[in-house]
């Protein structure tokens, strides 16, 4: 649990983009915000697609020793 | 089926035989039947009910004892199939079944007499640390830390060799998730199971790229599920900061672990799914239908936007166009307008000088006929008789006389000439 109070999560921004798109969706924002919240959709949709491809390489299988041997030679991402 | 030859002994060996296998197993249960028959009591595991016997198991802290008692003699007690850990005195004895060449040799304590005596100690013993871990509100913790929807790194406690390992991996697969499982493998059943249950639990915790940790194990008796009870690795893992999902037993099954865990899950599975609650497959195509409405969204915001101000922009051209066009139009109407009124006009003139014409005319004719007339007229006037000499006659009112026999009644006449009037008297006698 590395992540940081203020870093997004996979689910924050999830639910941050379906926000951006309920609040576009409405026509209630103007230009200004409009562009503003497509451009933070697009780097929050960039981060959950990098999430995604994060755990779609395929299932790898490693024992609690292994990792441990990976942890401590600085290789464990 | 005659008998096998005997072969010989093992040379050196002190002990008497070898005897038939089947002699010796008929010896043994003679044996056994011999044995004191007792009374034992205990907690029973593993009820099971056949159409001839029932079977289970008595256990206690310190031994256990394969049980059977014919159906009918159970039948004959009137109580319902014993629960995992009631506690029953069982009267009876032992006895074996040599088996064959076809059948397996079975050893057990035949219950001839049984009497339920209670909740058995292990079930009392798990309920009060239940009520204890409840108290200190161990079974809390767990379940308000933040668990990620999308784990790069799961860390899991099984069996080796069992086949909740294989369930685990199916229920990832499923999830279409393809991230890193740690294995911290563990005896899961024996008295050495709980420590290193715990012992995995804590050293996958410890490791910082685990994420969340599932704790799963196949079906078994509660005696089997004890471990998954035991107070320390329940207290450990009521502790940690990683979310530990737990799938220990069958639906019917509920051990401690499950309490203090942040979810229990019934298989795992099901615990596997829940360590991803996302199935990333649709979560893929739910992002590129994000990613598409935000550039639609994007798109329509400019694009639109500009025709309205194209549209503003030509706004006041169009405004003066249109009056223009108005204009032109309406002076185009009137143009008409005009010519159809001069046309109008003109048509009335010609049909009001025709009409005068024909007027003129019929006046032109009317002058024609009287002068016509007038020289008919004149032609008959009595005064052109005068202008040859003639005289007309006339009373003293004026009115003409035209015969001697009228001239006589007047005293006086008037002779009308050609140039004027003598007033004379009728000689009566004359007549």
């Amino acid at each position: 649990m590395s992540e940081t109070a203020t870093a997004p999560t996979y689910e924050s921004a999830c639910a941050r983009i379906e926000a951006i798109i309920a609040r576009l969706d409405s026509g209630e924002a103007g230009l200004r915000e409009t562009l503003a919240l497509c451009q933070e959709g697009r780097t929050l949709v960039e981060f959950c697609a990098g999430e995604l491809d994060a755990v779609g390489q395929g299932l790898e299988e490693l024992k609690l020793g292994e990792l441990v041997a990976r942890l401590e030679a600085g290789q464990a991402a | 089926m005659s008998a096998a030859p005997r072969p010989e002994g093992i040379p050196g060996s002190s002990l008497t035989g070898p005897f038939p296998v089947g002699v010796y197993a008929a010896r043994l249960r003679q044996r056994l039947r011999e044995f004191t028959r007792v009374q034992v009591f205990g907690e029973v595991f593993g009820f099971k009910a056949g159409r001839a016997r029932v079977w289970f198991e008595l256990r206690d802290g310190a031994g256990a004892l394969p049980c059977s008692m014919w159906r009918g003699d159970w039948d004959a007690l009137g109580i319902a199939d014993l629960a995992d850990g009631a506690q029953i005195v069982a009267a009876g004895g032992c006895d074996y079944y040599p088996g064959s060449r076809t059948s397996s040799p079975s050893f057990s304590f035949t219950v001839t007499g049984l009497r339920l005596a209670g909740e058995g100690d292990l079930l009392a013993q798990i309920e009060r640390l239940r009520r204890t871990l409840h108290a200190e509100g161990l079974t809390e913790p767990q379940k308000r830390l933040p668990r990620p929807v999308l784990p790069r790194t799961i860390g899991v406690v099984t069996g080796e060799g069992g086949k909740a390992r294989d369930d685990v991996l199916a229920g990832l697969r499923r999830r279409g998730w393809g991230g890193r499982v740690v294995w911290a493998f563990a005896p899961v059943q024996d008295r050495h199971a709980a420590p290193a249950i715990t012992r995995a639990v804590q050293d996958l915790a410890a490791c910082e790229p685990v994420e969340v940790i599932v704790v799963a194990r196949g079906g078994g008796s509660l005696a089997d599920l004890f471990a998954f009870c035991d107070e320390t690795l329940c207290r450990t893992v009521a502790m940690l900061r990683v979310p530990v999902i737990s799938s220990v037993g069958h639906h019917s099954d509920h051990t401690l672990i499950d309490d203090v865990a942040a979810v229990a899950c019934s298989t795992p599975t099901h615990a596997a799914e829940a360590a991803v609650p996302v199935d990333c497959a649709s979560a893929r195509a739910d992002l590129r239908g994000h990613a598409a409405r935000l550039e639609r969204q994007s798109r329509r915001a400019i694009v639109e936007r500009a025709r309205t101000l194209a549209r503003l922009s030509r706004a006041p051209a169009h405004h003066v166009e249109r009056h223009r066009t108005r204009l032109h139009q309406q002076l185009r109407e009137l143009r008409a307008a005009s010519a159809r009124a001069v046309a109008e006009g003109e048509r009335a003139g010609r049909r009001r000088a025709a009409a005068l014409e024909r007027n003129a005319q019929l006046g032109r004719d009317h002058a024609r006929r009287l002068d016509t007339l007038a020289m008919a007229l004149a032609a008959h006037d009595p005064q052109r008789t005068l202008e040859r000499g003639y005289a007309l006659v006339e009373g003293p009112g004026g009115a003409p006389v035209t015969s001697a026999a009228a001239a006589a009644t007047w005293p006086e006449l008037k002779l009308r000439m050609r140039d004027g009037t003598v007033r004379v008297r009728p000689d009566r006698d004359v007549g």
